[in-house]
């Protein structure tokens, strides 16, 4: 009863491209729209400096991108400013008249903004980008996707907001143009946008205690003059808004622009829906999952006691369960849907989702949630440089730091504070990403240092963070004197602490520390599974845990090169109730992986071929495939089901390793006897000795041969003889090709004579007395390579040379000189090997008198074969095993590469330590004391703007322009430069 | 709010105790019970896992446990470990009405009896009785004032039907209660139904494990590790001791630890 999954051997590194497309969100799956596109569009990247047409913002030196249908920038320090735009919302694209030497774009998007490129590199970069610009942004006009911009953000609230609010005409600039623009079409508005449960049910926390209304203007200014939704410019003040917590009305929407899973709606328009109706009615353990938990979902918010609620939840859970049946359904995963369907819409949450599940917060919540585990001992070890003290102390006094945090990272810390607390670190982290999951523990942890100094246990640990997220609306700094300091609160302070003194947590120190980890945490679950099967197993038979732990590491090689099929669960009629062993799902592998199982275990499923030619000595191993291993497979599938289960595997095992001679032959025989009558039909007699042949088949000399066909004359002489019909005559000819007395599907030979049979020769009863049982062998295998995870350069190149392919390569490639000096030499090795010379045991008189042939007695017969067959069986056990040697050598190499990662971490980590230096640990910032801090709050309680603006305040950083003052001149001079006619 | 425990007066002693069971099975919801003596309809399912504490006075003595309360979903599995270390008493909790938690409460039993701390005390709790009983009839427990008709409109717990009064309740039960005992007999568990809903059996299961537990040995294992300091801040959750004489109305004998 367990499941076994190999997905986290598949995992491979990012690469470069890959990292680019996830820092500026791009969807990574082809989308509906550009699936046609075979040959993947060509990407550049190019210097530039960046102005936006009003001049309100500084410039910025940076990279800009074009990535079909994409066109992104980022500036220099990669946190300042960037954009990600689909080219279907650009609408114009002008070369600007400038200085000599000078070469800058103007672009306009569908609602008037200008953005101003200069290209910064050499001419003909700059020729190439632009000529690739104007080449993807006609594809788009041709695809038609210009058209489908207009219609999309109807969609977004802030297209609402900018329109609706220049209407009320508040605060005017005087560039109004565009505004204006927008002005002349007043449309009737009928409300289009899409919105969350919060618009009917309210949304959580109290608007006048949010500033609603101080933040939507503050926004509203910003999405005016920096672009929103699909065209949004990320601008310090972008952030800086995001960090004072969202507006609920824009929250949703700016949720899906800040993380992406915009382009993902935008570029597959009715995919939720169609997802739905096409799966409508299926269920499966995710659904039935699913609907356990839909009344456990944030269940104190209204929308969730009522079928509107309850229905979204239901649709958008399972439509990702539909899009992505492996990962399916994982709980917590309620709580995030339940928590951004108050937001936003349905489909805009599906897409959310997606993002959250497969970028933000990857293998999160994988059956194996080796995401959760693998970013909690990246916390772990974050805690261990950043607060060395208290990962000290835990560590002392053995309290696990996961009990507190698996929770936080697992579902946002949504369930951990009070949800209008959690929003706006939800905020923070779709817009500055994963690592804020990181900084604000860290800074939990920070705060908290003193306490933590004093706890004794894990639930000591658990008492006091509930506490203080319990707390988390109440001063920090309740015995101060100043006003101002007693007004933070606990929760401004967290942030603080996380933004200010954990921004050394880089997204880079996020990669980094997942690659150190990785292998180890894939360890750790590989080994919890495997002891989770071998207890599952609902026997044993005669093996012990260690033995049927081998053979759970030969199916999971063979499952890891030979993967099966996604596990079905049977269809809900085959499932009786009260069965509820099989109502579980359960790996199965099918004949390929069987086969290769096969191979690992027995020395006749494998074809080995040992190599020498002079530069090395290998063996070359291949699965063996014959109808022999097909028919163990359905001999093992006991319940029919086309497939087989670990335990099918361990009891397959067990009825074949530990037999004696008799219960050999007896195996032997039922294994051929396919209807199960008892007796085998004249073509199963030719199958079993094809059966016999296959076995021997690399065995030296011709012992074997003469053995089998010595037992194929026997079988048919006595088969005929003791033959039920009378009128059949007792033939005297011998040939195998005589007409046969019965037809050949007829019930023909039974156990007895067959038993008589294999007796009467040496070599066959020395097979089925010990070769046959030794043929299976249980070894530890040599430990699987994982993925290399490590990021040093020397890691990379190894991998890049010790591909399965270069290996290949390298032997092929001394095969060949091997040939030509002449010490190429190939050996199949045998799968018995008891003769390894050309002599053969002389074919041994019948022993069966034929008074024998009636009954013959089983103790007289095990006598006799015992006496036999003793002196030969060391000879055996020798000749197998010399040659496993080489091919262990060559995967020896390995053990260097993991260390380059650690080292690669470890600036991140003195930066880390210096930035904490310069603290003393654990004191709480007392606002007096920092400079920063003194214009927090505005002396003017009531004046709710300049309260939200200075809390904004509080997140100024340096921002680095990357300009000289020189470089800002051009800049400026550009945004009155007029388009070369 | 006034913690004697964490006084630490020397007749307390703390026993870690876990939670274990399929998902929604009522793990949360029997904690809930013997912590706070209410039901909430519709529970979040925990997620990693929950901590709660409980005083319960025993004869002369008072026992605080530490309550562990996992996830039930199966991928959650395998972060069991973290919680179960150390754990002095177990409850494995299936739902009578659903076979297939059975099953998986056996193999966490097997789990704790070849992974967990030898001396372990298992106790295996049927929950969701109220469900296979004819209404009315279930007499034990200190039924808790709030609505039933309120957690029967809201719960999705499967087969649960509105109006199941006039229905055979027992057709829902999937584990004939015999089938349940031997097995907890064979493998040496307490074992109880229980609702969670009614509070019938609840209070009965902590009991019986306090009385099982060697406390002496967990007594004189804490104070070899001295310095432990009441820091377990008391938290706004922590109820008055049960007092477990009164509740469980049985004449109780001195505990046989
Ligand atoms: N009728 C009835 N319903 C119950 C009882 N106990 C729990 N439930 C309901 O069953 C559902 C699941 O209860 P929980 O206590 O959250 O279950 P859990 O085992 O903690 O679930 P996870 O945390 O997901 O593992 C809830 O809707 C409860 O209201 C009971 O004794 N009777
Ligand atoms: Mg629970």
């Amino acid at each position: 009863m367990s499941t076994i999954s190999t997905a986290l051997r598949n995992f491979k590194e990012p690469t470069k491209e890959q990292l680019t497309q996830i820092f500026f969100s791009l969807p990574t799956v082809p989308s509906d729209l550009s699936e046609n596109a075979s040959e993947q569009p060509e990407k550049m990247e190019i210097n530039a400096v960046l102005s936006l047409g009003d001049g309100e913002e500084d410039s910025y030196a940076g990279k800009l991108h074009i990535m079909p249908p994409y066109l992104a920038f980022t500036s220099l320090d990669r946190k300042s400013v960037r954009f990600t735009i689909p080219l279907s919302t650009i609408r114009r694209v002008e070369r600007l008249n400038a200085r000599a030497g000078i070469y800058a774009l103007s672009l306009l998007t569908w609602h008037g903004m200008k953005i101003i490129v200069q290209l910064t590199s050499l001419r003909p970069t700059a020729d190439l980008f632009c000529s690739m610009l104007r080449d993807s942004l006609k594809v788009e006009l041709q695809k038609g996707h210009m058209k489908l911009v207009k219609s999309f953000v109807k969609t977004c609230y802030s297209e609402e907001l900018v329109s609706s609010s220049s209407n009320v005409a508040d605060n005017e600039r005087e560039d109004g143009s565009l505004i204006s623009e927008e002005k002349e079409n007043p449309v009737p508005r009928e409300s289009t946008y899409h919105g969350g449960l919060g618009l009917k049910f309210k949304f959580p926390g109290d608007p006048k205690k949010l500033r609603e209304s101080s933040k939507i203007k503050l926004w509203t200014t910003y999405l005016r003059t920096h672009g929103r939704n699909l065209t949004l410019m990320r601008y310090p003040q972008c952030t800086r808004l995001v960090q004072v917590g969202l507006p609920n009305r824009l929250r949703g929407e700016m949720w899906e622009t800040l993380s992406g899973s915009i382009y993902l709606r935008f570029s597959n328009p009715g995919y939720y829906e169609r997802l739905l109706k096409e799966h409508d009615g299926k269920t499966s353990i995710s659904t039935e999952d699913i609907e356990k938990d839909l009344h456990r979902s944030l269940p104190e918010y209204a929308g969730y006691q009522s079928e509107d609620g309850i229905g979204a939840l239901r649709r958008v859970l399972q439509a990702y369960s539909f899009k992505n049946p492996e990962l399916g359904y994982c709980q917590a995963m309620n709580i995030l849907a339940a928590a951004i369907l108050i937001y936003m819409s349905e489909e805009q949450a599906f897409w959310l989702l997606e993002v959250l599940c497969d970028r933000l917060l990857p293998g999160y919540y994988a059956p194996s949630m080796h995401g959760t585990l693998l970013d909690q001992r990246v916390f772990e070890s974050l805690v261990q440089r950043c607060l060395p003290i208290i990962h000290d102390h835990f560590q002392a006094v053995d309290v696990q730091l996961s009990v507190a945090s698996l929770p936080w990272f697992l579902s946002l810390f949504i369930n951990s504070m009070p949800m209008v607390f959690a929003f706006r670190i939800v905020d923070c982290f779709f817009c500055m990403g994963p690592k804020v999951l990181f900084q604000v523990g860290l800074a939990i942890l920070k705060i908290n240092g003193e306490a933590l100094l004093q706890i004794q246990d894990d639930g000591g640990f658990l008492n006091l963070m509930r506490d203080y997220f319990a707390n988390l609306g109440e001063s920090a700094h309740p015995q101060s004197a100043d006003p101002r300091a007693r007004a933070i609160t606990r929760f401004q302070e967290l942030l603080l602490v996380s933004f200010r003194e954990f921004s050394v947590i880089t997204d880079e120190t996020i990669l980094s520390e997942r690659k150190r980890f990785r292998s180890e945490i894939i360890h750790s679950i590989e080994s919890f599974s495997k002891r989770a099967a071998v207890r599952n197993l609902k026997t044993l038979g005669r093996f012990t845990k260690e033995q049927a732990g081998l053979i759970y590491d030969a199916l999971y090689k063979a499952m890891c090169i030979v993967p099966p099929p996604p596990t079905v669960a049977p269809p809900p009629t085959l499932l009786t109730t009260r069965d509820s062993g099989e109502e579980k799902p359960e790996t199965r592998i099918g004949l390929r992986t069987f086969q290769y199982f096969l191979s690992e275990v027995a020395t006749w499923a494998r074809d080995e071929k040992i190599v020498m030619n002079g530069f090395q000595q290998r063996v070359d191993r291949e699965v063996a495939e014959h109808e022999f291993i097909d028919r163990l497979f359905f001999f093992w599938d006991i319940a029919c089901r086309g497939a087989l289960s670990f335990q099918d595997l361990v009891s397959g095992l067990d009825g074949v390793m530990f037999n004696d001679l008799m219960e050999n032959i007896e195996w032997f025989f039922n294994l051929h006897d396919k209807n199960k009558d008892g007796y085998l039909t004249k073509d199963e007699v030719l199958t079993l000795s094809e059966s016999f042949l296959f076995i021997f088949r690399y065995e030296v000399g011709d012992a074997y041969l003469g053995a089998v066909s010595r037992f194929m004359t026997n079988a048919f002489e006595y088969g005929d003889a003791l033959l039920p019909q009378p009128e059949s005559k007792p033939g005297e000819e011998r040939e195998l090709l005589s007409p046969p007395p019965v037809a050949s599907n007829q019930p023909y030979l039974n156990l007895a004579t067959f038993r008589m049979v294999v007796l009467a020769d040496e070599i066959l009863e020395s097979f089925f007395e010990t070769d046959l049982s030794a043929s299976f062998k249980l070894q530890p295998l040599p430990e699987m390579e994982l993925p290399i995870s490590s990021g040093g350069l020397l890691g990379d190149i190894w991998s890049t040379i010790a591909t399965d392919s270069n290996k290949k390569m390298f032997n092929m490639f001394t095969d060949e000189i091997g040939k030509t000096i002449g010490k190429h030499q190939v050996v199949h090795k045998p799968s018995i090997g008891r003769y390894t010379k050309l002599e053969e045991p002389k074919a041994r008189e019948s022993l069966l008198t034929p008074a024998m042939r009636k009954s013959p007695s089983r103790t007289s017969l095990v006598s006799v074969s015992e006496s036999t067959v003793a002196p030969t069986v060391s000879a055996a056990s020798t000749s197998t095993l010399n040659v496993t040697i080489p091919t262990a050598e060559s995967n020896k190499a390995l053990p260097v590469v993991p260390d380059s990662a650690a080292l690669s971490a470890l600036p991140m980590i003195q930066a880390a330590n210096a930035a904490l230096m310069e603290r003393t640990p654990f004191a709480i910032d007392d606002a007096k004391d920092d400079a920063d801090d003194d214009d927090f709050f505005a002396d003017d309680d009531d004046n709710d703007d300049d309260q939200v603006m200075d809390e904004v305040d509080a997140f100024l950083e340096a921002h680095d322009s990357g300009l000289t003052d020189a470089d800002k001149k051009v800049a400026n001079d550009l945004l009155h430069a007029e388009p070369v006619k | 709010m006034a913690d004697a425990a964490s006084g630490s007066t020397d007749k307390s002693v703390q026993v870690k105790l876990v939670l274990l069971g399929e998902a929604a099975v009522g793990k949360s919801s029997v904690v809930l019970r013997f912590v706070s003596n209410e039901f909430q309809p519709n529970k979040e399912p925990t997620i990693g896992a929950a901590f709660l504490t409980q005083k319960c006075r025993l004869e002369d003595r008072v026992l605080r446990y530490e309550i562990w309360d996992t996830a039930g979903q199966e991928r959650f599995h395998s972060l069991a470990p973290m919680y179960y270390r150390n754990a002095q008493a177990a409850v494995v909790v299936y739902d009578v009405t659903k076979a297939s938690s059975l099953e998986k409460a056996k193999s966490w039993v097997k789990e704790l009896q070849r992974q967990a701390n030898p001396n372990i005390v298992i106790a295996l709790a049927g929950n969701k009785v109220d469900l296979v009983q004819s209404s009315g009839a279930s007499s034990a427990g200190p039924a808790s004032p709030e609505s039933e008709d309120e957690a029967d409109d809201a719960t999705a717990t499967p087969g649960e039907t509105p109006g199941s009064s006039g229905t055979e309740p027992d057709s829902l039960r999937q584990v004939p209660k015999e089938e349940a005992q031997a097995y907890a007999t064979e493998a040496g568990l307490l074992f109880f139904e229980t609702s969670a809903k009614t509070g019938e059996g609840i209070v009965d299961i902590f009991t019986e494990i306090a009385k099982k537990i060697p406390l002496e040995h967990i007594l004189a294992a804490s104070r070899g590790a001295s310095g432990r300091s009441g820091v377990g801040r008391a938290s706004g959750t922590q109820q008055e001791a049960v007092n477990l004489q009164e509740d469980a109305n049985k004449p109780k004998d001195a505990c046989n630890c």
